[in-house]
């Protein structure tokens, strides 16, 4: 019997929303919420893990009034229990302070966890950074990148990919395991989840005075970070002849490009040129 | 009045939506060219309730009110039409007579084989001088001691292919066909039962549809659904039901073809611009949307109706007159605006232009529908 909790997060479905053309950002108003991808992994290792061993599975999400929908769904694909933290004063916050709010949470709703689990990283963020900050606040031992996951006694041993190694890892419980979305596939929802899920589950909702909060350490104001902007890259495309012998236009090539055919090739031509 | 769609009925499309695209998406064009069933993505289809969505959950159904029942006929055709027209009938008028004219005894016994879809249901009332007349029907059922024996020949059965139970449409007494008629569930298995030939058809090529031929069929009289006679009222209930799938099956198609337009009409050039600058196009555009959003609406209020407990036989016509000429408009103009490449089976929108005709024929044609509605309408005291 594992208890566990699974951190979620809604983000824009990006495929279905559309690009403001002047400013290059996206139109978050227009946004059709989702569960973020590597959360529904997250979701996926939990609900292998409790067919594997039994448990309970609580999923947790911090978000605006809308993100229940998430949590619905995550009741319909299977998990026991959904919290939603939603407070305006909570808006806005950085991964510091969205740890720091989901931690003391998790101390206050699933007291006693064992295991918990998230996605590795966002898609509308890719910071990549809650997972780990949480197991710090948390003051848990914490393994990020996961693609498998056995969970066995109070031990759970895990496999990443990392620099083209395959790692096996142990970690004893409870821990945090952030996890990838190179693991097993995530099942559908079932319609008459997805039914029981909006007619007969409770979602239980807390604002900051309810987690009993520190006002000064939750929201916008209790951020570090402070993003300045956001853009999408541009890849430009350029059309370049150069002329004159062949011989000029290999020397122009390498020139221009020394650095591409190189890495290209695997070779510092910079550094074979001024050795010859 | 809200006009917003609720939470739940969001998460549906979106859920829908997800599964058709991943696993739809890629075959759709194929199934359609091989004129092939994909059982594939039916057996994954089975354990997400796809084949018990208004059914009762004590049979294993999900018991989706009616418009999260619409939108998801209405994503998995907006992918493919022909998937969407195998879930609709089975869901509305396989199951849902059973469901709701069945002795529970009959309840236990074919419906839950039913919701886990491993016996995909159909409903057959078309013969070859017998369809918007169901008075014509002259295929016959005879009791002998505790049974009945049926013979017949049904065509056009959507499904025939592969279906498992079978409503078949059939009289007791040739010379008295309103008043005798009955619905007999008809098992494939059944001795004397077999199924002809699947259809050559224009459209909706990946459903099965065949003939079925009934030769001294035999089934026990407790497979008779309702009272002997009740055969026309329940054939009348089970289209009016039908017609709400087959119009969100019409939306979906009318969906994925403006939606084709609308991204074709940005990209294609001519004349050094995106044919979406000119203003004909544009028309074109918003005609498309205005229709479908018009026909989107009704057939949300004839399922509102319907689930409210009221009759909505006169709501489910003008949601399928409505949805089903809107499929035909938009999928022409689609092709219209994707010109020559349109006209190329390279473009979905050729198969959308195919699929969309059938929508204005079956489950009643829409000069079945005018009638239906015209009836209403002159029974209302002025």
């Amino acid at each position: 019997m594992v208890k566990m909790v699974v951190c979620i997060k809604q983000v824009p479905m990006v495929s279905e929303l559309p690009w403001d053309q002047a400013t290059g950002t996206l139109q978050r108003d227009l946004a059709e919420g989702m569960m973020n991808p590597a959360c529904r992994a997250a979701l996926e290792a939990a609900l292998r893990i409790r067919e594997a061993q039994g448990g309970r599975i609580t999923a947790i999400t911090m978000g605006p009034p809308m993100a229940e929908e998430i949590l619905r769904e995550a009741i319909a694909l299977g998990a026991d229990r959904g919290i939603l933290l939603t407070d305006r004063r909570m808006a806005g916050a950085d991964t510091s302070v969205t740890s720091y709010t989901l931690a003391r949470a998790i101390e206050k709703t699933c007291a006693g966890f064992d295991l918990i689990l998230c996605g590795f990283s966002t898609s509308d963020s890719e910071t990549a950074q809650v997972g780990p900050q949480l197991a710090e606040e948390l003051d848990v031992p914490g393994v990020g990148y996961v693609d498998e996951i056995v969970v066995s006694g109070r031990t759970v041993r895990m496999q990443r990919l990392s620099d083209n190694f395959l790692e096996t890892l142990e970690m004893s419980l409870p821990g945090l395991i952030t996890v990838t979305t190179e693991g097993a596939l995530p099942r559908y929802v079932s319609l008459g989840g997805l039914q029981e899920a909006f007619s007969q589950a409770r979602i239980e909702t807390f604002d900051a005075e309810a987690l009993g909060l520190d006002p000064a350490r939750i929201g916008m104001q209790a951020s570090p970070t402070k993003i300045l902007s956001v853009a999408s890259p541009t890849a430009g495309k350029k059309n370049i002849v150069l002329t004159g012998t062949p011989k000029r236009i290999v020397e122009q090539l390498i020139e221009r490009f020394d650095d591409k055919i190189g890495g290209a090739i695997g070779k510092d031509l910079k550094a074979d040129k001024k050795q010859s | 009045m809200d006009f917003n769609p609720c939470m739940k009925h969001k998460v549906v499309r979106k859920a829908v939506r997800m599964f058709a695209e991943a696993e739809l998406g890629p075959i759709a064009h194929d199934i359609d060219r091989d004129a092939r069933f994909p059982w594939e993505v039916v057996e994954k289809m089975q354990p997400l309730q796809f084949f018990g969505l208004q059914a009762p959950k004590e049979y294993g159904g999900a018991e989706l009110d009616s418009i999260s029942y619409a939108i998801t006929i209405e994503e998995i055709s907006r992918v493919s039409a022909a998937v969407g027209l195998c879930l609709t009938v089975h869901n509305s008028v396989g199951i849902y007579p059973i469901e709701r004219f069945g002795t529970e005894e009959q309840k236990r016994r074919f419906l839950p084989a039913m919701t886990r879809g491993e016996r995909i249901g159909a409903f057959c009332l078309t013969e070859a001088n017998a369809g918007s007349d169901a008075g014509g029907v002259e295929t016959i059922a005879v009791r002998a001691g505790g049974d009945y024996v049926i013979n017949g020949t049904k065509i056009f059965v959507t499904n025939g292919g592969v279906c498992g139970t079978s409503l078949i449409f059939a009289v007791t007494d040739p010379q008295n066909p309103q008043r005798s008629a009955g619905v007999f569930i008809v098992e494939r298995d059944t001795p004397g039962f077999t199924v002809g030939e699947i259809e050559d058809l224009c459209g909706m090529r990946a459903n099965p549809v065949s003939s079925l031929f009934l030769e001294e069929c035999r089934v026990p009289e407790t497979n008779l659904l309702g009272r002997p006679g009740d055969g026309l009222r329940i054939g009348l209930v089970t289209l009016d039901t039908g017609r709400l799938g087959i119009a969100a099956q019409a939306l979906g198609l009318a969906q994925a073809a403006f939606e084709d337009a609308v991204r074709y009409s940005k990209e294609r050039q001519q004349f050094k611009k995106p044919i979406s600058s000119f203003q004909t196009i544009q028309n074109y555009l918003a005609d498309m949307a205005t229709e479908i959003n018009a026909a989107r609406l009704l057939l949300y209020r004839a399922c509102a109706v319907k689930d409210s407990g009221k009759p909505f036989g006169a709501e489910a016509a003008m949601a399928k007159l409505s949805c089903s000429a809107t499929a035909m408009r938009v999928t022409n103009l689609a092709v219209q605006i994707h010109g020559g490449y349109g006209y190329s089976k390279e473009y979905d929108v050729e198969r959308y232009f195919r699929d969309a005709k059938v929508t204005e024929i079956y489950e009643g044609t829409s000069e079945v529908q005018r009638m239906v509605i015209a009836r209403a309408v002159l029974a209302q005291r002025t």
